[in-house]
């Protein structure tokens, strides 16, 4: 990516039809069968059956593969992402008012992200809501680095960061905006006017009871 | 009809009663016709002020009419009141447009509508889009405001042009306020002449021009030059006697703007201003229609042609939109996109500094237009009616031939002759020329020792002027001369004798003899001689030596030219004492048995560099029409000498001189020349006035009033010709109106002969007409190939939108870059087209048929836009597809992608090679999309001016570096798409990114192949003339 600024665009799953609005009733399954289905969906590609070609990687290092042909594919294994990968809790928290989001950095062939990056979210507002990040601190490991497009890297899964909103009761029905940023690389930069998805991402979130 | 224009004018002129009532509904009809409605009051007004009896009436009568004195004057209150009443004594300019309406026309003219309508589309799609709160209503808003802009700056500038050159001849009009010498209040005064009222007494003297109508009470040898209101070029003379009915032809009335050659006179101011006769002719010559010019009917026929494009285009893709599912709001933004790539924005601007440029041309040629179209017309001009006196002509007497011995000389007769070359050294041309120096009243005016002979101002009639000049040229200085043979008596020339005689003492103090000279009419001078000299000796005149005297006056006679016989006679000593007195009264002088010495005659001689320039016309395939008040003989002379009638045709008349038969037996299609006296043309039809415009090729129409001048030149146009006409008096004024140019002469032109024209030539030659003919053409060809050059690239600029709505594919280029071609990169190299040099002889062709070779015709717009055209389009799509493909969008994964491409809502959109792209990055790389295709439409029209040099031969015949101005063009284009691209490339309102620099050439191997093509397609051109190919590939 030459023209425009070089890092992640960074983007969320699930993803509401219209803006990045959530709005539910964790009383009311129908209000959040969608999300629900859509991380299901979304998560299918991480499933460890359609990850048998992957191969563990070593973390904390970039894994280059210039000289290979065939490139890779580093395995993230869903056990990563805890309460929000769906295996223990079928509705992603969102029966217990505590919604999972994933947040997702775009493919782009050939990034190599320097230092420690990860994902870190905050609310507007303080004390409406508690946020938990899986893997822990939102870590996003170098060894998923870099991608070598599509052709070349069939089976590559780009890591993800899964967001957990614990919102306070007292602030039911409340619009609580939350933005979430990757901070801690050098070479990713996470502010830019135009581009309101470059190394950020904001979203609301507003639950009913 | 032509009969009838004829008769309107003359009652304006002549103002005979009796016609007036007979014509007053022709009169109407007649301005119908002109202007397309009724002036009917404004007529009727006009002949009863043409009801003139002051000429009739005594000097007391008018006195108390005009409640004056004719010693005392009016008072200056008088005079004060009747200047409130009546107004200034000026003529009212003609009425101009008001500034505001010539501005808003330019708002409205072209191609603006069609941009007013994209502004208006766009302005409403944002108000739809704002009031639906769509994420970025406002760059519709930008893009209406930038319409709307363009339309304005353009009108701007194109006012502006507009009045540039209008200024120029208002500059000309600003005269040296005029003075005139008044009595008031029984003193004489210097008043500016528009201050003065009917009433005021005024004396004029030789060289004022008369300030008002003027009734004369009194006159002393007072002569007027009334050409500027008649054509007559003789000077006329005025007394106060009543002499005639019509107030045109009496002797005591003077009229404004004429001028008073010599005497003095003192009169009474019976009419000022606009009621004057020359206002009145003036306020008729505005109403004249002015024609539209051949260029301004050329670029219509193109706007037409283009909007018609645009606006079909538009229409139809409107509808497939539509029919496409997408939505109105969108539709209505493609139309805009189309109507956009189609305009050529930047091209009447264009078109305006080409001919601006060429107006600058011509002026330095003497050529000054005055209305920017015009430089064109002159350009498609295919008769020239040219006035014989001054604009073929020197405008001035000179000695052509002399005879003497027996023996016709020739003289020089050029512009600056500072010698004469024939044989002087018989005694007989001593004795001529002492008769030619002495008896001669013209005088230098002093003070003009160091100017050269021929330019210096002469104080005398135009005869007496060139005999004096001739004798200066040849014996140097005649004042001297004229001193040392005192003069002792003199009888000024008069029309009863015909003869001017002097006596005078001689040089030689041994020689106590009187030296009686005269001269005169050849054959009243013979009358009085009974010798004659020949080689210096008197021979006794026989019927032998009368015979050759006799051959040698007809045939200086038949050249045209005025003859003047020369005799002397030295009075015998004895009988004339040197204290004799003579008496001119009772002439105690011998006055017969004279003897004779030799003839001298006289022409307006042709300008030096006329023959030159008909042949040129000739060549040009422009027929030159000669139209003079003058005689025949004069006028057919002079065709004859500067080639309007050339050396080989024979007239009707010559015909039947030939072969001995009488006229009407020649076949008329024989003669391919005809002089056509004034006379004959009154009595002729309109049919036998076509017919012989039709079958001679050469005409010299003599003897014509310049009424009838609006005749020939309705018949020329009758013809299909585009005609233009020069003139000078104010009478011409009608004809240069109606003339598709009017060419006005700048020193001898009345200023309302200037107002009526399209152009002035400074210098009053007809040379400078040819030349301004040449600039025309070369201007018409190189129009051709800046439209060619502009309309190119619009394909280019179109197929992005229509691609865009048939596959669907991200837009390859915005409206705005589209505005930065037109209206940027663009506009130097079309102008500097308009430098280009000629590609043959153009002088060498007929005048375009302004029917059939169009400005922009159909094998011009098919080659630029079905051949240039596409190639470029394809050229900028390989690149557009490169630098999609380059940034992860292979082809086929455009096609059909418009909806998810442009939805706000998907921000990880996934490309060929897995990466994914957030909105913005899609945005920013649609704009890398529009430099990209900027670009390369750059850099291929950069190819398309070097191809556009040329419509015929091969570059390299042309010369890649002759036109400099051309690389200028080039240089700024590139440099300008630099500064865009680098410069501007992070301002995101103008939608330029910084591209990378390999894309610049991608569309280089495009640029080559649209040269190499062109190339072929002229090589074709030049090897099979007249083919299939020639007739559809030549533009």
């Amino acid at each position: 990516m030459l023209h425009t600024k070089p890092g992640w665009r960074l983007m969320i799953s699930p993803k509401p039809d219209t803006a990045l609005e959530f709005y539910f009733n964790k009383s009311d399954a129908q209000s959040y069968a969608e999300y629900v289905s859509t991380l299901r969906k979304f998560l299918e590609s991480y499933d460890d059956s359609k990850q048998s070609q992957n191969i563990n990687c070593t973390p904390g290092r970039i894994f280059d593969q210039n000289d290979v042909a065939v490139k890779k594919a580093c395995r993230f294994n869903l056990s990563e992402l805890g309460q929000c990968s769906g295996k223990e809790d079928k509705t992603f928290g969102y029966s217990k008012g505590t919604p999972c989001v994933l947040v997702k950095m775009n493919r782009i062939i050939g990034l190599k992200p320097e230092g420690e990056p990860h994902i870190q979210c905050a609310s507007k507002e303080e004390g409406r809501v508690e946020i938990n990040y899986f893997p822990p601190e939102g870590l996003i490991d170098l060894m998923y680095f870099p991608y070598y497009g599509k052709s070349l890297h069939a089976h590559y899964l780009q890591p993800l960061v899964a967001v957990q909103l614990a919102i306070n009761s007292n602030s039911t029905k409340e619009e609580i905006a939350i933005e979430c940023k990757i901070l801690g690389s050098p070479n990713l930069k996470n502010e830019d006017d135009r581009d309101k998805f470059l190394g950020r991402i904001a979203f609301k979130v507003q639950m009913t009871e | 009809m032509v009969k009838k224009k004829s008769d309107v004018y003359s009652v304006e002129i002549y103002g005979t009663k009796d016609l007036e009532k007979t014509e007053t509904g022709d009169k109407d009809e007649k301005y119908k016709d002109l202007k397309g409605n009724k002036k009917k009051k404004k007529t009727e007004d006009l002949k009863k002020e043409l009801d003139l009896d002051d000429h009739q009436l005594s000097p007391s009568d008018l006195e108390e009419k005009y409640g004056t004195n004719i010693s005392k004057g009016l008072s200056s209150a008088r005079a004060a009141e009747i200047l409130a009443r009546d107004g200034p004594n000026a003529l009212t300019p003609p009425k101009s447009t008001p500034e505001i309406v010539k501005f808003l026309k330019q708002m409205v003219g072209g191609f603006s509508i069609l941009l007013w309508i994209g502004a208006v589309c766009s302005w409403v799609s944002f108000g739809i889009q704002f009031a639906q709160g769509a994420e970025s209503p406002f760059d519709n808003l930008y893009l209406g405001v930038v319409l709307a802009l363009v339309v304005i700056l353009t009108g701007i500038f194109a006012y502006y042009q507009e009045a540039k050159s209008t200024n120029i001849m208002a500059s000309f009009s600003k005269m040296i306020p005029q003075q005139a010498l008044v009595i008031r209040d029984a003193e004489k005064k210097e008043l500016p002449a528009d201050k003065l009222v009917v009433g005021d007494i005024v004396e004029i003297k030789g060289g004022d021009r008369i300030p008002a109508d003027i009734r004369l009470i009194s006159a002393q040898g007072c002569k007027v030059d009334n050409s500027s209101l008649t054509g007559e070029s003789e000077p006329q003379s005025r007394s106060c006697d009543f002499t005639h009915e019509n107030p045109l032809e009496t002797k005591n009335i003077a009229f404004y703007s004429t001028t008073c050659v010599e005497g003095t006179a003192t009169g009474i101011v019976i009419n000022t201003g606009d009621r004057t006769i020359i206002g009145r002719i003036a306020s008729l010559a505005s109403r004249v229609g002015n024609e539209k010019t051949p260029i301004a009917i050329e670029i219509e026929h193109f706007v037409y042609l283009v909007a018609g494009v645009a606006v079909s285009i538009g229409v139809l893709f409107f509808i497939i939109s539509i029919s496409l599912r997408y939505k109105i709001l969108d539709s209505i933004i493609f139309l805009i996109g189309i109507i956009v790539a189609n305009v050529p924005e930047g091209l009447l601007a264009t078109v305006t500094v080409s001919l601006s440029l060429t107006a600058k041309r011509m002026a330095k040629k003497n050529c000054l237009v005055k209305n920017l179209e015009a430089v064109e017309t002159l350009g498609s001009t295919s008769i020239i009616c040219s006035d014989k006196t001054g604009t073929l002509t020197q405008n001035r007497m000179t000695v052509a031939h002399l005879w003497f011995d027996n023996q016709i000389y020739s003289a020089d007769t050029s512009e600056d002759q500072i010698t004469q070359p024939f044989d002087q050294s018989s005694p007989s041309w001593t004795a001529l020329s002492k008769i030619v120096t002495l008896c001669n009243r013209a005088e230098f005016a002093p003070g003009q020792e160091n100017h050269p002979i021929m330019k210096r101002v002469v104080v005398g009639d135009a005869s007496e002027t060139a005999l004096l000049k001739f004798a200066e040229v040849i014996l140097g200085d005649v004042m001297n001369i004229r001193a040392r043979n005192k003069k002792v008596a003199e009888i000024p020339f008069n029309s009863t004798n015909k003869f001017q005689l002097s006596i005078h003492e001689t040089e030689d103090p041994n020689d106590k003899r009187f030296l009686l000279v005269m001269k005169g009419a050849p054959e009243r001078i013979l009358e009085r001689c009974s010798t004659i000299m020949i080689n210096g000796k008197e021979e006794p005149l026989d019927s032998e030596k009368a015979e050759a005297f006799q051959t040698a006056y007809m045939e200086l006679g038949g050249m045209g030219e005025r003859v003047l016989g020369f005799c002397h006679l030295y009075l015998p000593e004895n009988e004339f004492p040197d204290t004799y007195p003579f008496d001119t009264d009772s002439m105690n002088f011998p006055t017969s048995n004279l003897c004779f010495v030799g003839l001298l005659s006289m022409i307006d001689p042709p300008r030096s560099t006329v023959p030159d320039a008909v042949s040129k016309c000739r060549s040009a395939g422009i027929k030159v029409i000669m139209v003079t008040g003058d005689h025949p003989i004069t006028a057919k002379a002079i065709a004859k000498s500067v080639g309007i009638i050339s050396a080989t045709s024979e007239t009707v008349e010559d015909i039947a001189k030939r072969l001995n038969i009488p006229v009407e037996q020649v076949n008329r299609r024989e003669a391919s020349a005809a002089v056509v006296n004034g006379m004959e043309l009154k009595d002729m039809s309109l049919q036998q006035l076509d017919e012989i415009l039709c079958n001679h090729s050469e005409i010299v129409f003599a003897r014509t009033s310049p009424q009838q001048k609006l005749i020939i030149v309705e018949g020329c146009q009758r013809q299909g010709a585009v005609v233009a006409v020069t003139g000078d008096g104010v009478n011409d004024s009608p004809a240069l109106k109606k003339a598709d140019i009017g060419i006005a002469m700048g020193i001898a032109g009345s200023d309302a002969a200037k107002n009526a024209a399209d152009m002035v030539l400074l210098d009053d030659n007809f040379a400078s007409i040819v030349t301004g003919v040449e600039e025309g053409r070369l201007i018409f060809d190189n129009l051709k190939k800046t439209i060619a050059y502009t309309l190119t690239k619009n394909i280019a600029e179109l197929c992005p939108f229509l691609i865009y709505i048939i596959a669907s594919v991200p837009l390859p280029i915005g409206t705005i870059t589209i505005l930065f071609i037109d209206l940027g990169t663009d506009i130097i190299p079309s102008v500097a087209l308009a430098y280009e040099k000629a590609e043959s002889d153009i002088m060498n062709r007929r005048p375009r048929n302004k029917r059939k070779d169009r400005l922009v015709n159909e094998q011009l717009a098919v080659y630029s836009y079905l051949h240039i055209g596409i190639m470029q389009s394809i050229g900028a799509f390989v690149t557009y597809f490169t630098v999609y493909a380059e940034q992860g969008f292979l082809p086929s994964t455009l096609l059909g992608v418009r909806v998810k491409w442009e939805d706000n809502n998907i921000n990880d959109f996934e490309d060929s090679y897995g990466q994914e792209w957030t909105k913005y990055q899609r945005l920013y790389l649609q704009w890398t999309g529009y430099t990209a295709f900027f670009v390369s439409i750059t850099i291929q029209q950069v190819a398309d001016l070097i191809i556009r040099k040329t419509r015929r031969n091969s570059i390299f015949q042309q010369g890649l570096f002759r036109n400099k101005v051309i690389w200028v063009g080039i240089f700024s284009q590139i440099g300008i798409a630099l500064i865009l691209t680098y410069g501007l490339g992070h301002v995101t309102a103008l939608n330029f990114t910084p591209l990378r620099f390999q894309y610049w050439f991608v569309a280089v191997p495009f640029a080559i192949l649209i040269w190499v093509y062109d190339e072929v397609r002229k090589l074709f051109i030049r090897r099979y003339p007249g083919s299939w190919w020639d007739k559809n590939m030549y533009y």
